[in-house]
């Protein structure tokens, strides 16, 4: 079961249309927009787990600008991107600025199919490895607590049994006057 | 997979605790298989006695700094439990600068801070943000941030101040990343401005602490828990030995000193506690 929502920004319907019917029916929740500031206001509007976009789009948003405002929204978001064969330097460049992965048109399907659920997969671990630290924390925070009570109240004490044994050690006082001094200590606690 | 035999299972743990002060009780067997196999298959053993004997007798000491590294744990993050550094920034920081103003060294005020089991470099670099933060003009300190591992690799990242996304995420708020983390490709790198404040190198807690000086503040926290009872207690005295006389010492927040170090008074403040000699 694919659970991911993606958005796709691509400039050619035809490509667009391709990839939402073939994303669709694999089970993805797929969003499309038909330029870079179309796909910035949805990115900014509703939650994406993974942006796929053409490199080169008309207007001021191309994909290297979509790929730093997904990013800037959430790290958590991964963004692909597609390009030609010609533009390959492009993408290397896309991937260092962030971007998961990259696509060469034109588009293999069983390819993106296979990136998808490795990203799936990756966020999923995530997942599960957040859930473990949450469950730990909550655990740490819980025993912290314990422990540093006990701590002080250790350390008072402590400190109650050297005054006691200083006291009751006093050989300048007669014994009557440092039992009730000790007692008084004890009393007042 | 290379499996430890009954027999192996001492040697190999009592090896690793001579080499690192990391004590592993048999039930680790596991454990020990798992993120040792590798190493030990690179290396052409056959057995982990084997193993143990052909990296006795590596003098370039490269199996040994391996096995350290896997054996090791860097569970840590960036203002891992908020805890101490709400303590630092709130009591003990401020504490110790009206303490430090009359020891100014030319106009500069002093300040050693020591992460004692360092990683990889979280904790240190999010003290050192603290300190940006607080302090603002940090021209007018004399700040030493150290931080010590047993593990190279550890260090080694520390010292790239590199972190992947796992790494970054958790832990550290949106403003604080974009404001002294820069993004390179998949990985985000700490501004020189707060890499510059900190120094790592790798240091075994098992042996005496010489040539570090004195500290303000030690940080040794969720390491112990790794060593012996023994080897804690002699651990805190030395950090005791190290520690400036109104200095402070944080440990992790469900670790405690009660019959380990009789030297150091608990103190609460809010909902943490810190350590000062008695």
């Amino acid at each position: 079961m694919n659970t991911m929502t993606i958005l796709i920004a691509d400039d050619d319907p035809v490509i667009r249309k391709l990839f939402e019917k073939r994303l669709s029916k694999e089970g993805y929740e797929v969003t499309v927009a038909s330029d870079g500031t179309e796909a910035a206001k949805l990115l900014h509007a509703m939650p994406f787990d993974v942006v796929i976009t053409d490199l080169v789009m008309p207007g001021d948003i191309g994909g290297i600008e979509l790929l730093n405002l997904a990013k800037e929204k959430s790290v958590e978001i991964e963004v692909i991107v597609i390009t030609a064969h010609s533009s390959v330097d492009t993408a290397v460049d896309a991937m260092k600025k962030g971007a998961v992965d990259y696509l060469e048109k034109p588009v293999n399907f069983d390819e993106l199919f296979l990136r998808l659920e490795r990203i799936a997969e990756v966020k999923a671990l995530m997942k599960n490895a957040g859930d473990l630290r949450e469950a730990m924390d909550v655990t740490e925070s819980s025993a912290a607590q314990t422990i540093q009570n006990l701590e002080i109240t250790n350390s008072n004490l402590v400190r109650l049994l050297d005054r006691l044994e200083d006291i009751l050690g006093d050989s300048r006082q007669d014994e009557f006057h440092r039992i009730e001094q000790a007692l008084q200590i004890l009393e007042s606690r | 997979m290379l499996k430890i035999s009954p027999e192996e299972i001492k040697l190999i743990t009592k090896y690793i605790y001579e080499i690192s002060g990391i004590y592993l009780d048999e039930s680790k067997k596991y454990l020990l298989e798992t993120r040792l196999n590798t190493i030990a298959e690179e290396h052409g053993c056959s057995s982990y006695q084997d193993f143990v004997k052909k990296t006795k007798a590596d003098a370039t000491k490269v199996i040994e700094r391996k096995i350290i590294d896997a054996i090791s744990t860097n569970e840590t993050l960036f203002f891992r439990d908020t805890g101490p550094f709400q303590l630092l920034q709130h009591k003990i920081l401020p504490e110790l600068i009206d303490a430090r103003a009359s020891k100014k060294i030319g106009f500069k005020t002093p300040l050693k801070i020591w992460s004692a089991a360092s990683s990889t470099g979280q904790e240190l670099y999010s003290v050192a943000i603290v300190l940006q933060e607080l302090l603002g003009d940090l021209s007018k300190y004399a700040i030493k941030l150290l931080g010590t591992d047993i593990s190279d690799a550890a260090v080694a990242q520390a010292s790239s101040g590199k972190y992947n996304k796992f790494e970054i995420e958790r832990g550290l708020a949106r403003d604080k990343l974009t404001k002294y983390f820069t993004m390179a490709g998949q990985t985000w790198k700490v501004n020189d401005q707060i890499r510059a404040m900190a120094n790592f190198r790798k240091l075994n807690l098992m042996l005496p602490l010489i040539g570090l000086g004195k500290f303000d503040i030690v940080l040794c926290r969720n390491v112990a828990i790794y060593f012996t009872l023994e080897d804690r207690k002699k651990l805190f005295n030395k950090i005791a030995d190290v520690l400036e006389p109104d200095g402070y010492l944080i440990i992790g927040s469900t670790e405690s000193l009660t019959g380990i170090c009789p030297r150091f008074i608990p103190k609460r403040h809010l909902r943490s506690i810190f350590y000062q000699l008695k």
